[in-house]
């Protein structure tokens, strides 16, 4: 990943480089392989920089490290820890039923179309409070929308321990309520304990790796 | 230096924008922090947007000024 931001750093100094020799040397465009040039070097190499540089930033905003790099966060990444299965973002993290390197974003992201831009305007609106705002303690964030089913259905729709869960099936309503968005799976009773930050002082840790 | 040519400085003008958005960007591809994402997305994205848009232009008037007229 480090060779993939060199290339992408490369090929934009490379390209600010030509530009700004057809600033300070505008004479070059006057002929017709100048004009070629010039179009090359100011439309078609700062689009594909610019979107290598988007697909290259969106990767790394997508990873735990990025997330967990705002103080804010720090809680939220120690809740990955707890030595208890039944803490549903731990029990993920740990059992690499999300890719640990990207645990934050496969569940807070939206599987929608669209939805991981959407997700990233939020990240963006986090910053921006973070810097101009008051950001809120940790364990007072919300999330800016209720949490919804599909995020959970993107893995386990249609997985055995979902389909054919004894909790699940005990009444007929309740998968059709699940799959429908009508009954949430963090709701009361069920896969209730997210990020508990209230218990963290005292919850038992994993030490990870070893 | 820019030139006197309006057309000619408009463009240099537009690789202004679009070398030092692309150099901003380039900056906030070795700095991997949120505020980078942001600078990149805001700084670099909206200077590279106004140099691209500012070059098209002078590309669209240089055609208009190059044409003779029909009679």
């Amino acid at each position: 990943m480090l060779h993939a931001t060199t290339l992408i750093v490369s090929l934009i100094v490379f390209s600010a480089v030509v530009i700004a020799v057809l600033v300070v040397r505008p004479a070059i465009t006057a002929t017709r392989g100048g004009k070629i040039l010039a179009f090359v070097a100011m439309f078609c190499l700062p689009i594909f920089c610019g979107l290598l540089g988007f697909s290259r930033e969106m990767g790394r905003a997508k990873t735990t490290a990025f997330c967990l790099s705002c103080h804010t966060m720090e809680a939220y990444g120690k809740s990955l820890l707890v030595d208890d299965p039944t803490h549903i973002p731990a029990g993920h993290f740990q059992n690499h039923r999300v890719p640990p390197d990207e645990a934050c974003y496969s569940c807070h992201t939206q599987y929608a179309m669209f939805g991981g831009l959407k997700v990233k305007l939020y990240g963006l609106k986090h910053v921006a409070i973070y810097y101009f705002g008051t950001p809120p303690a940790p364990e007072n964030i919300k999330l800016y929308e209720p949490y919804n089913n599909r995020e959970c259905l993107h893995c386990h729709l249609g997985a055995r321990s979902f389909e054919d869960g004894v909790v699940h099936n005990a009444d007929p309503a309740t998968l059709p309520a699940i799959k429908s968005n009508q009954l949430s799976c963090i709701s009361s009773g069920c896969h209730e304990i997210a990020h508990d930050l209230a218990h963290l002082k005292d919850a038992k840790f994993w030490k990870e790796g070893k | 230096m820019l030139s006197m040519n309006p057309l000619e400085k408009r463009r240099q003008f537009a690789g202004l924008c679009l070398a030092v958005g692309l150099v901003i960007e380039a900056l906030c591809l070795l700095w991997a922090t949120p505020i980078a994402f942001v600078l990149f997305v805001a700084i670099g994205g909206s200077l590279m947007f106004l140099g691209l848009v500012l070059y098209l232009t002078s590309l669209v008037n240089t055609g208009r000024s190059d044409r003779r007229p029909e009679w």
